[in-house]
């Protein structure tokens, strides 16, 4: 039952909580995507740590660009 | 005579439907059952983290998210089973349960992005599934290919 009720109603996020929610969707990724590329199961875990960082990192160079760009422009 | 004719090999196809139906499963039937572990663990556990955040009835939506659900519906099993929850449940809903599950819209969102991206890593893992059984029959049959002409 308390199962049931985990997936029953929404979790309430802040803003911040959603940002950090890109963190584990993020290695999820990594995680499948070196799985399938690996040649042997044993290079996964530090292929997609760096895969993960790599991605994360990406994500927030992006997200610095957009932002310098969105001051300049308004 | 006998070595000319084409043999039928369903591993493919069958570890690509039930690589669908659970994630890494086909995996696990053509022998690679650490890397399909791996593989249901991280789907099932992002599908079933993206359900708990946005919650069964606006996550799991066909007539809202459309083409969303056809993302999820990759996810196999895992969308089958959260569609039938989510029937079960909105069926019961009353209006007020309905408008809280409105006013909680960026859960839901973070939901639906997490079980599309769930789906979507099975598509790259049902294909690598596939892959690597007609890999393996390929290199099956040239070694049954040389060991019949040692033979002779």
């Amino acid at each position: 039952m308390f199962l049931m009720g985990l997936f029953l109603t929404g979790a309430e996020l802040s803003s911040r909580q959603r940002l950090l929610l890109m963190l584990p969707l993020c290695l999820s990724i990594a995680i499948v995507y070196k799985v399938t590329r690996c040649a042997h199961v044993r290079d996964v875990p530090l292929a997609s740590l760096t895969l993960w960082i790599t991605i994360v990192l990406g994500m927030f160079a992006v997200g610095v660009g957009l932002w310098a760009a969105f001051m300049i422009m308004v | 005579m006998e070595r000319n004719q084409p043999t039928i090999d369903i591993r493919a196809p069958l570890a690509g439907f039930l690589g669908w139906l659970v994630p890494g499963l086909g995996h696990i039937l053509i022998g690679d059952r650490s890397r399909g572990l791996i593989c249901f663990v991280t789907i099932t556990a992002t599908f079933w983290t993206g359900v708990a955040i946005g919650g069964v009835g606006t996550t799991i939506d066909p007539h809202d998210r459309t083409l969303w659900f056809a993302g999820q519906l990759c996810a196999g099993g895992n969308t089958i089973v959260a569609y039938m929850f989510h029937e079960t449940v909105v069926s019961r809903w009353t209006p007020s349960d309905r408008a809280a599950a409105t006013a909680n819209w960026a859960s839901s969102e973070v939901g639906v992005h997490y079980t599309g991206v769930a789906g979507l890593l099975n598509i790259l893992v049902v294909l690598d599934a596939i892959a690597r059984a007609e890999v393996s029959t390929v290199v099956a049959r040239i070694k049954r290919r040389e060991t019949a002409r040692s033979v002779t």
